[in-house]
């Protein structure tokens, strides 16, 4: 760059006919140095882009005094007075759209959870499966990568609603598992605890529990790397947490009830319920998953010398061992950052759910609540600034796990 | 030495002989192959059952209900459900397949959308050889010349009327080049010069250099006003972009996003590796935006949006603000692919354009993108992929794409209630598309490497 222009700069007094002006010398200088380069071209695009901005704004600005519109989040405050079939926190009619927005989020984000964490279970197994020397089992796993990757997952969930969900029976002859869970053409219906004192409670008893055992492991664990065996402290200490565990799980029994459904009329009552909505997403979208999930596992499998194969097996290690203690720890680091993005995919994909109303952000704060209120510029940025945040979130927590888990270069 | 002079040196051990092993278990063979890998373990082998059970009981099951318990010709539903109730009802299927392939385009011009198609195909067909040169030219003619003539037949209207008179022009020159490309090459195998030389001889008497050039773009625009006279004779019958639709709409969309997301894909890229930290930033930001949010949400925001965002007399159909979406959307995720391309090329490519003394402009343009985007071909055709299955994402908006015209079959009073059958219809179609598509790329791959 630099040579071309000094090779520029000493031509041009012999093109010219007289020897050209300072000023036009200097104008020429300043057009062709890459520092007052980079200025102006990054003057220019940032007009651009501000330029841009400004218009659609100013757009905006008028298209909402024409229609008779305002910009603001007050609407936030407003009571919806619409119902949502299916929600994990309390809600009802009476609530403002910043609650709507709260259950969409909460639906939004119990489903993805539920589908990568099966997902990534069964992805795993069919990508090791996929790497089977049985050929038959090989070519299973294969096959099933290859049709469900390839059928657009929209398609998938509408199949999984209309074709399987929505055909199951009628409440009065739903399958049923024992007394404890019915599955109908609604829904599933499951059996829960009921618990006399709080959840919060519970959960901060079971916390205090399982950080007791963790912090009895750590401090006997210098012991028992010096000698070998562990010291007769810990076994004392195991005794009493043991009494201790036993103590609030006879709390906990005492303390609890079951909630079984049951058929009145038309329809269970008592238990908790999943919309057949969500049971078809969750299965579309798990198995939607899992195929890339496998796929991400076996390039990450694969990725790994043969060598450590060969090794693994000279030492005598079966199979399993191998897998478990040499293949799959070696294997995560490639396989950890396309998983993240996999993971990441399916917050996204949670979206699609909206098609069979399985009551999620977009479907019930992007259609219904946009609907209702015309908010659309809040109510679009709002909902994207949701899934921006997520991801963010995400991808941050993954790059640090993954840089505790990369090889430690010098 | 001491310790080793023993008195009594211990008896000798005897030679007693193992006994003789078993003899190999052939490993060759199709039975051996089998019992290899198959059998060799108990473990294995009821896996092996296992699976061949399963894989029974599911080929039976769905062979079944698909074929042998099928309804291939029926009036209505209830025909079907009469004749075999337990079996797939194609007939349904069968009746309303024009309507999953054109949408709602009038059954009469429906000729039109196959001519347009076949001659988009005819069109890339030269690519597919390695002995016919400027390839490039030929991809490039195809991207900027063809929606030209694709819209005419698509939309039809009186020649150079409803659509204006460039894109009359524009039509005849990109009919007039599709002209020379195939005479040529047949002229090429009966081993004579092309026609574009055939204006040479006159050329040269006024003309000194370009000569080749210039006799090219007279043959050219002859062509195209002969093309012109054609055209103007024949009027199509006017189709509104409205009636669009099934799976000639999920390509348009598909084909029009993946040839916009590359460019778009080439500027966020190459601002992206920018050393300025102003155009780092704002093509960062734009592509980390966009790939974050689920595509219905891009799409939602577009049908909203944009009619807000936008002056007020700007018209848009629906189509319009959909391909505007999954443009971003699409170019967004190019970008990214892209980047990965730009990356893989070694430095010393750089210094090597920078040693020649060309500028970035330059560089980019004739050293780093032609490889960049070559190694990328495999990549883009896995997001041409990944966008022909999220185009039926446009359903959802209500664009009448295969999706929703598969939907709308169980609305139909002949068939009410038959979701299954359109489903699995539309599901085999995009799997043989994208599988075939799939495998294709991957080839591509492997002779890519062989080649570099």
């Amino acid at each position: 760059m630099i040579q071309s222009s000094t090779s520029k700069s000493q031509k041009s007094p012999v093109k010219g006919a007289g020897l050209p002006s300072s000023a036009t010398q200097k104008r020429r200088s300043l057009l062709n140095s890459d520092a007052s380069r980079a200025v102006i071209l990054q003057a220019f695009v940032l007009m651009l882009a501000l330029f841009g901005l400004w218009f659609l704004f100013a757009n905006a600005s008028e298209n909402l005094n024409r229609l008779g519109m305002t910009f603001g989040f007050d609407f936030l405050q407003v009571t919806a007075g619409f119902n949502i079939s299916w929600s994990l926190i309390p809600y009802d009619p009476s609530m403002s759209y910043w609650r709507v927005f709260f259950v969409g989020i909460v639906n939004t984000l119990i489903l993805s959870f539920c589908v990568i964490v099966v997902g990534t279970l069964i992805g795993t197994l069919v990508g090791i499966l996929r790497l089977s020397e049985n050929p038959l089992v090989s070519q299973l796993a294969r096959w099933y990568v290859e049709i469900v990757r390839n059928v657009p997952l929209l398609i998938q969930i509408i199949f999984w609603f209309t074709v399987v969900f929505s055909t199951l029976p009628a409440p009065r002859e739903s399958y049923h598992l024992g007394e404890w869970f019915f599955l109908n053409n609604r829904g599933l219906y499951v059996t829960t605890l009921q618990s006399a004192v709080s959840w919060g409670w519970v959960l901060a008893l079971v916390a205090g529990l399982i950080l007791l055992l963790y912090g009895l492991l750590r401090w006997s664990k210098p012991y028992y790397a010096l000698s070998g065996s562990r010291s007769s402290g810990f076994y004392i200490g195991l005794v009493v947490w043991a009494l201790l565990a036993g103590w609030v799980l006879w709390f906990f029994v005492n303390a609890m009830t079951l909630s079984v459904p049951s058929l009145q009329g038309f329809n269970f009552s008592g238990g908790a319920y999943l919309p057949a909505s969500f049971g078809a997403a969750f299965v579309a979208m798990t198995v939607y998953r899992s195929a890339a999930i496998a796929e991400t596992v076996r390039a990450g499998m694969q990725s790994i010398d043969r060598g450590q194969h060969e090794a693994a097996f000279t030492i005598g290690f079966s199979r399993v061992q191998s897998l478990r203690l040499i293949l799959i720890p070696q294997a995560i680091r490639s396989i950890i950052p396309p998983m993240t993005n996999s993971w990441l995919t399916s917050v996204k994909d949670s979206s699609l759910a909206v098609a069979i109303g399985f009551p999620e952000l977009v479907s019930v704060f992007m259609q219904t609540s946009m609907n209702q209120t015309g908010r659309a510029i809040e109510i679009i940025f709002m909902v994207m600034g949701f899934y921006i945040f997520i991801s963010l979130l995400i991808s941050y927590l993954l790059n640090k796990y993954n840089d505790s888990v990369q090889y430690k270069v010098r | 030495m001491d310790d080793l002079n023993v008195k009594n040196p211990p008896a000798l051990k005897q030679f007693i002989p193992t006994p003789p092993r078993p003899p190999r278990q052939s490993k060759s063979g199709i039975f051996g192959t089998i019992r290899q890998r198959c059998f060799n373990s108990i473990g294995n082998s009821v896996l092996t059952l296992c699976v061949v059970a399963v894989l029974f009981y599911l080929v039976k099951h769905v062979l079944d209900w698909a074929v042998f318990n099928a309804v291939f010709i029926a009036d209505n539903r209830r025909q079907c459900m009469d004749i075999s109730p337990d079996g797939a009802c194609w007939a349904g299927v069968i009746s309303w397949f024009n309507g999953l392939i054109y949408g709602r385009f009038p059954v009469d011009e429906q000729w039109r959308v196959n001519v347009g198609v076949l001659l988009g195909l005819v069109w890339l067909l030269p690519l597919m050889s390695k002995r016919i040169p400027l390839r490039n030219v030929i991809l490039l003619s195809w991207i900027g010349l063809y929606p030209f003539v694709g819209a005419y037949l698509f939309l039809g209207g009186r020649f150079g009327a409803e659509l204006g008179w460039i894109h009359g022009v524009m039509t005849c020159l990109a009919l007039a080049f599709l002209t020379i490309i195939y005479v040529n090459w047949i002229l090429s195998a009966l081993g004579k010069k092309g026609l574009n030389e055939l204006f040479v001889p006159l050329v040269s008497r006024f003309v000194e250099r370009r000569i080749h050039l210039l006799s090219f773009v007279a043959v050219w625009l002859l062509i195209a006003l002969v093309m012109a006279l054609v055209l103007n004779q024949v009027s199509l019958e006017p189709v509104a972009i409205e009636r669009w639709g099934g799976l000639f709409l999920t390509f348009i969309i598909a084909s029009f996003a993946i040839t916009m997301a590359i460019p778009i894909g080439v500027v966020l890229a190459l601002g992206r590796r920018s050393k300025l930290p102003v155009i780092h930033w704002l093509s960062m930001t734009v592509i980390e935006l966009v790939r974050s949010v689920p595509l219905i949400t891009v799409l939602f925001m577009a049908v909203t949006l944009l009619p807000i965002f936008l002056p007020a007399d700007v018209e848009f159909n629906k189509l319009a603000q959909v391909l505007v979406a999954v443009c971003i959307f699409a170019g967004a995720y190019m970008a990214e692919n892209i980047r990965g391309g730009l990356q893989a090329i070694p430095k010393g490519q750089y210094e090597a354009a920078a040693t020649l003394g060309l500028g970035y402009l330059h560089t980019m343009a004739l050293i780093i993108l032609p490889q960049a985007l070559r190694m990328m071909i495999p990549n883009i055709m896995t997001s041409f992929i990944s966008l022909l299955k999220d185009t039926t994402l446009v359903s959802i908006i209500g664009l009448f794409d295969i999706m929703l015209m598969a939907r709308n079959i169980a609305n139909d009073k002949d068939w009410v209630g038959m979701h299954t059958e359109p489903l699995v219809m539309i599901s085999v179609l995009f799997f043989l598309f994208c599988y075939s598509m799939s495998q294709y790329s991957l080839t591509l791959e492997k002779r890519l490497k062989v080649d570099r």
